[in-house]
């Protein structure tokens, strides 16, 4: 959630355009937390897809007993189905980001496309988007996507689906507020002024300039939607017949893997998500702070609560 | 020397038969003698849904009706015969009937009023004026009943319709109400029943419940007035955990005694410092084929043969292994073996063999097509498995079938559901059985075997159908079985209803599950049970459970 | 704006949101799959017969529009209606479900509140040296665990010191009112702790943002150069600086935190509002779901007007 602690002034001024390629770039290059942040994500990507052929067993086939303990042919031990934990989590990593991704992806959509509409061009399209958004943010949203999985069936397509449809309200208000700020500035008034047409403005000048806070948001929101599915898996949710990472906790746990003393089944898969959010977090909120430092603005949407404006409502909200 | 050698002799004999004495008078096989007295703490990672008959759901709360209310009937020790309860006598007259109980005399509820054979003619009557409404839980038990009358406060007279064959079966599982208590909650046509939380409860069971928190906790204490053996405990408390992980650990810290359900991976680490009893038990998984004979999408699923090389393709051996970590046995009959005459040991689980199964489907002319999918009547065989998320064995289960059906070429998809998600897709469309092709469940089955008979029958479409199956000729011999006194006759109907069972396989059947629980070392004298040790089949259990 | 303006904009507002909530809610739950009738109709020994009486005695038999207006109808009267699983009134339900949450949660926000300070404070003063990267880095790392796994942690952690399942232990007849107030610490001390673990991260960084404000602003410097002690200066502007972001954060987490209580009581066996939400999706009980959403509904727009109403109080800086 995002908390603004505020300066007195304006609250969001015009930043020294820097080119918008080079913004994330020199974040990585400059700020340690984002290098570590996009460093454990690097890893974790390349090893989610190159899974299939580093991974030393089938995450299908029986290897040995019910939570066999680990070896040096097993490191991370075996699970409740006497499948090795390596290539679970190297698997698992795949379906987690996937699912990731793909929430984020709508999300992204949704939320862009009404927080550039909202802020571009605002008014009553504005209020009632904004209203909209309000709306959205006071659904019970965990309480929501267990009703929507339960409902509609644990499929990773509904996952995707019910996720992507909470997170998209912090990436309108951002965009949003980006997008009035943009639209402020000389050029764009001087290509309206020379009749210039909506679209051609809102992609040729607007979203460029609006593409960086995008990306932070959108890593930030990665990070809320792998935790959601870990959460919808654990409470019996998941897709079954797709190993997510989540799914693994969730088969330790019914299988009273903490009372048998198998902790391997449990303490991998979860560090790897935390480090997972971790990573995410780090990059997402570096790029944030390196383009509004003024704004100070802490912000921590790993849990599965949306951003909400802490400074009031209205044209002014963040 | 002679001599010496008899008085050992003697001793010897005196020796062993004074064991034998003491074994039997504990009632229990481990030598220290009984301790009366303490709180016998149980865990479950079930629950009691409702403390009312009407409402009630769930196993545990029928177990707990077995403990706090008078039922005419139970089980004896070995789950076979039948003994007396609040009933002391019993015959069946004019056919079969008139059926004439004799209760006991001077019983008294927990709040002090007399028990009586009045209550339990209300209770039945009752339960007939409101069977379409707020008594619909007990239907089914008074099914076939006139009325109920009770001349004096000892006799009970029971006058049916048509002869039934298991009328004890049946008042096995009906507790007694208070008319006193109850006469007051039959407004509203009867639905007012359904409406009274019962807390706290007036019963005249062995125990009386005193505290009871949703989700969370039963006490129940010794009940001074009842009319039966007393209980060796002073009290008895269910505690219920909402997962199995938690159950253990507090089985571990002393936090709790016994557990009624221990999960397949602890049974090893509990080995080492706890008592953990297995019998076979009453609960089996089945594979479910669609066998509504209207159905018209993969009408190939209603081919015998398809059902009989599917049914060979499965290895029941590897599911015991992994699913049940070794505590099941592979299943072939709706019955399960722990009923016992009534199970018939000729209907067998068919043999995991993928050739033969190849070989009845290439016979058949399922040819197999792209990929190795055989196709049938123009389409791939491809099938969605629904499984409820609520049974976690479905998983590991669909997960050891998949790769199995593959290499005879049928593909399987697994479709998880919430349970109640999960029966409407079975039912789809409208309570049709039209949709859906195939699925994995389970049933706890009863003793008698008049339940699990009844839920392949037309009737029970949208009640406790889940396979869409609807014989004419399964149903006439279903009928049959329910209206024959003559135990023996009946036993054969159901014998032969279960081979045909096995024949039109609506179920293949996979593995009955073991009941397995744990108890602490210093407990004893648990009664064992297909249900475990918190039953509803007898009182004997908890009555007999005692320090060491 | 005026004052009294913001205020009644804000309530209509937040009725409005409840209203449209409520009808969404009813309808959500009436398209589900998966209807109520035929998980009530599986009674042992059921016909065909009970179950047209069943759907009759609840009302399912009407048109959904004839629902929705009866079960408006129900609500003006404070009526939330009878719960499918046991029977009984759903505020009943309901409120035996939060009176056993709050405690937890209240407990679990404490714990956030002070860990969350305590290392705001240190990350602030010491300011750009490895401390205030460690005490980041650990409050940040916290936050991105999931919240069960790290209840699953403490399990393992603490199994066999504490009990790490229920409220109370319920087999304790008659103790004594140190040992009941010391079994229930017991229970409620892991579910608590790691919600306060979850939580804190975010308010290390509120408290760290004011802190780092104030420390910069001239009256301190001056304050510093009078020869002021560090904690008196904290104590009497940087803190109460933070006093407003912190005390909105916890207005809107409360509206929120409940709802997602659900994975810890699930791992605790905790039998609060989550796992009565989450029971309740499970066995289509529509009555307990629309009870429970508009509960969780009603709450976050609750705090969220309290913390509107707050700020704008006490932020001087706000103009609209």
């Amino acid at each position: 959630m995002s908390v603004a602690v505020r300066q007195p002034g304006p609250v969001i001024e015009a930043e020294p355009i820097r080119s918008r390629r080079g913004i994330v770039w020199q974040t990585i290059k400059r700020r340690p937390s984002a290098l570590i942040g996009a460093g454990i994500l690097l890893v974790v990507v390349v090893c989610a897809v190159l899974a299939p052929w580093v991974a030393p067993y089938d995450p299908h086939e029986q290897v040995g007993p019910v939570f066999g303990h680990p070896s040096w042919s097993h490191p991370l031990g075996l699970d409740d189905g006497g499948i090795d934990m390596l290539s679970l989590l190297m698997w698992g990593c795949r379906i987690s980001l996937v699912v990731g991704f793909a929430a984020t992806f709508v999300s992204m959509v949704i939320g862009g496309t009404v927080g550039v509409m909202a802020g571009y061009f605002g008014g009553r399209t504005d209020n009632v988007l904004m209203r909209i958004t309000d709306y959205f943010l006071v659904i019970p949203d965990v309480p929501l996507m267990i009703v929507v999985a339960a409902i509609w069936g644990p499929s990773l397509f509904h996952i995707v689906i019910v996720i992507g449809l909470l997170l998209w309200t912090s990436t309108a208000r951002v965009i949003r507020a980006q997008v009035k700020s943009v639209r402020e500035r000389v050029y764009v008034k001087r290509a309206r002024a020379l009749g210039a047409g909506h679209t051609r403005i809102v992609f040729r000048h607007v979203l460029p300039q609006v593409a960086p806070l995008l990306i932070a948001n959108t890593v930030l929101t990665i990070a809320v939607a792998i935790f959601d599915e870990t959460a919808l898996a654990f409470l019996g949710l998941g897709d079954p017949s797709r190993i997510s990472l989540g799914k693994v906790i969730e088969n330790a746990f019914q299988r009273a893997a903490i009372s048998t003393g198998a902790w391997w089944a449990i303490v991998p898969p979860g560090a790897l998500v935390a480090v997972i959010i971790l990573g995410c977090s780090l990059l997402g909120g570096a790029i944030e702070d390196a383009l509004n430092p003024r704004l100070r603005v802490a912000h921590l949407s790993a849990r599965s609560f949306r951003l909400r404006p802490l400074v009031g409502r209205g044209p002014d909200a963040v | 020397m002679k001599k010496r050698w008899l008085a050992a002799l003697v001793t010897g004999c005196l020796a062993a038969g004074l064991a034998a004495y003491a074994a039997t008078a504990n009632g229990s096989s481990s030598g220290p003698a009984a301790q009366t007295g303490g709180t016998f703490r149980l865990g479950t990672s079930s629950r009691i849904d409702s403390l009312n008959p009407y409402v009630a759901f769930n196993q545990d709360a029928y177990s707990t009706f077995e403990y706090v209310y008078p039922l005419l009937i139970q089980y004896d020790k070995a789950n076979r015969k039948f003994v007396p309860d609040f009933a002391t006598s019993w015959k069946a007259t004019n056919g079969g009937k008139t059926w004439t109980f004799t209760v006991r005399k001077g019983a008294k509820w927990t709040d002090g009023k007399p028990l009586t054979a009045k209550d339990a003619a209300w209770t039945i009557n009752t339960d007939i004026k409101y069977a379409a409404g707020g008594a619909a839980n007990s239907a089914g038990l008074i099914a076939h009943i006139k009325n109920a009358k009770a001349p004096n406060a000892t006799t009970l007279v029971v006058n049916y319709a048509k002869a039934p064959g298991n009328v004890l079966g049946q008042f096995q599982q009906f507790p007694i109400l208070p008319q006193h208590v109850w006469s007051k909650h039959t407004g509203h046509k009867g639905n007012d029943l359904k409406r009274f939380s019962n807390n706290p409860l007036v019963g005249a069971g062995p125990f009386k419940l005193s505290k009871f928190k949703k989700d969370d906790i039963a006490l129940f204490q010794r009940n001074g007035s009842f009319y039966g053996e007393k209980p060796l405990v002073d009290a008895f408390g269910l505690r219920m955990f909402s997962n199995e992980d938690a159950l253990v650990s507090a089985l571990k810290a002393h936090e709790i005694d016994a557990i009624e359900d221990v999960p397949g991976t602890a049974i090893k680490t509990l080995k080492k410092s706890f008592n953990v009893r297995a019998v076979t038990g009453v609960s089996q998984t089945d594979f479910i084929i669609n066998s509504n004979p209207k159905k018209k999408k993969h009408k190939e699923l209603l081919n015998l043969k398809v059902k009989a090389a599917m049914a060979h393709a499965i290895d029941r051996k590897q599911i015991v292994r992994v699913v049940f970590l070794g505590y099941a046995s592979p299943a072939g009959s709706i019955i399960p073996p722990a009923t016992g005459g009534w199970y018939n040991p000729t209907v067998k689980p068919e043999s995991f063999n993928l050739a033969l199964a190849n070989k009845i489907l290439d016979r058949a002319g399922f040819k197999k097509g792209s990929g190795g999918i055989r196709v049938a009547n123009g389409h791939k065989m491809s099938y969605e498995v629904i499984t409820p998320t609520d049974v976690p064995s479905t998983n590991r289960t669909f997960q050891i079938l998949q790769p199995d059906f593959k290499k005879i070429g049928i593909q399987l998809k697994q479709r998880a559901l919430d349970s109640t998600a999960a029966f409407d897709a079975i039912t789809a469309p409208d309570g049709k059985y039209l949709n859906f092709d195939l699925s994995l469940w389970n049933w706890v089955a009863l003793i008698d075997p008049d339940f699990m008979l009844s839920v392949v029958t037309c009737a029970q479409y949208e009640g406790w159908s889940d396979s869409g199956f609807c014989d004419k000729g399964y149903d006439a011999m279903y009928s049959q079985q329910q209206l024959t006194p003559n135990q023996a006759k009946r036993k054969a109907l159901v014998w032969k209803m279960q081979r045909y069972l096995q024949a039109k396989r609506p179920y293949i059947w996979l593995a009955t599950q073991d009941a397995v629980w744990a108890v602490s070392k210093s407990w004893g004298g648990l009664v064992a049970s297909p249900q475990g040790p918190f039953n509803s089949i007898s009182k004997l259990s908890l009555s007999r459970v005692h320090r060491q | 704006m005026r004052g009294a303006d913001y205020v009644i904009k804000r309530l209509a507002f937040a009725v409005l949101t409840v209203f449209i909530a409520v009808t969404i809610n009813f309808a959500l739950f009436r398209l589900a799959p998966g209807s109520a009738v035929s998980n009530l109709s599986r009674v042992p020994h059921a016909t065909p017969e009970t179950r047209q009486a069943l759907k009759r005695q609840f009302g399912l038999d009407k048109s959904k529009f004839q629902q929705y207006v009866i079960y408006l109808q129900q609500l003006a009267h404070g009526n939330l209606g009878i719960s499918f699983a046991n029977s009984q009134p759903v505020s009943d339900n309901l409120r035996t479900a939060l009176i056993n949450s709050v405690p937890m949660v209240f407990l679990g926000t404490i714990f956030a509140i002070v860990l969350g300070t305590l290392t705001g404070i240190v990350a602030a003063w010491r300011r750009g040296t490895k401390t205030e990267g460690a005490s980041l880095t650990t409050a940040l790392t916290f936050y991105s665990m999931p919240t069960h796994w790290l209840g699953l942690m403490l399990v393992i952690l603490f199994a066999g010191t504490l009990p790490t399942g229920g409220m109370s232990d319920e087999f304790l007849i008659d103790p004594s009112f140190t040992t009941h107030v010391k079994d229930l610490g017991e229970h409620i001390l892991l579910p608590s702790l790691t919600l306060g673990l979850v939580l804190f991260g975010e308010y290390t960084l509120i408290v760290r943002s004011a802190m780092l404000e104030t420390l910069g602003e001239d009256y301190v410097l001056t304050a510093r150069a009078k020869g002021l002690k560090p904690w008196a200066i904290l104590r009497r502007h940087a803190l109460r600086n933070a006093l407003l972001p912190i005390t909105t954060l916890i207005a809107l987490s409360l509206g929120y935190i409940v709802a997602g209580a659900i994975l810890i009581e699930t791992v605790f066996s905790w039998p609060g509002i989550g796992r009565a939400v989450y029971d309740a999706v499970l066995q289509r009980d529509y009555p307990m779901l629309q009870g429970a959403f508009l509960l969780l509904t009603c709450s976050v727009v609750f705090f969220n007007l309290i913390a509107d109403l707050l700020y704008f109080r006490l932020d001087p800086r706000i103009t609209e």
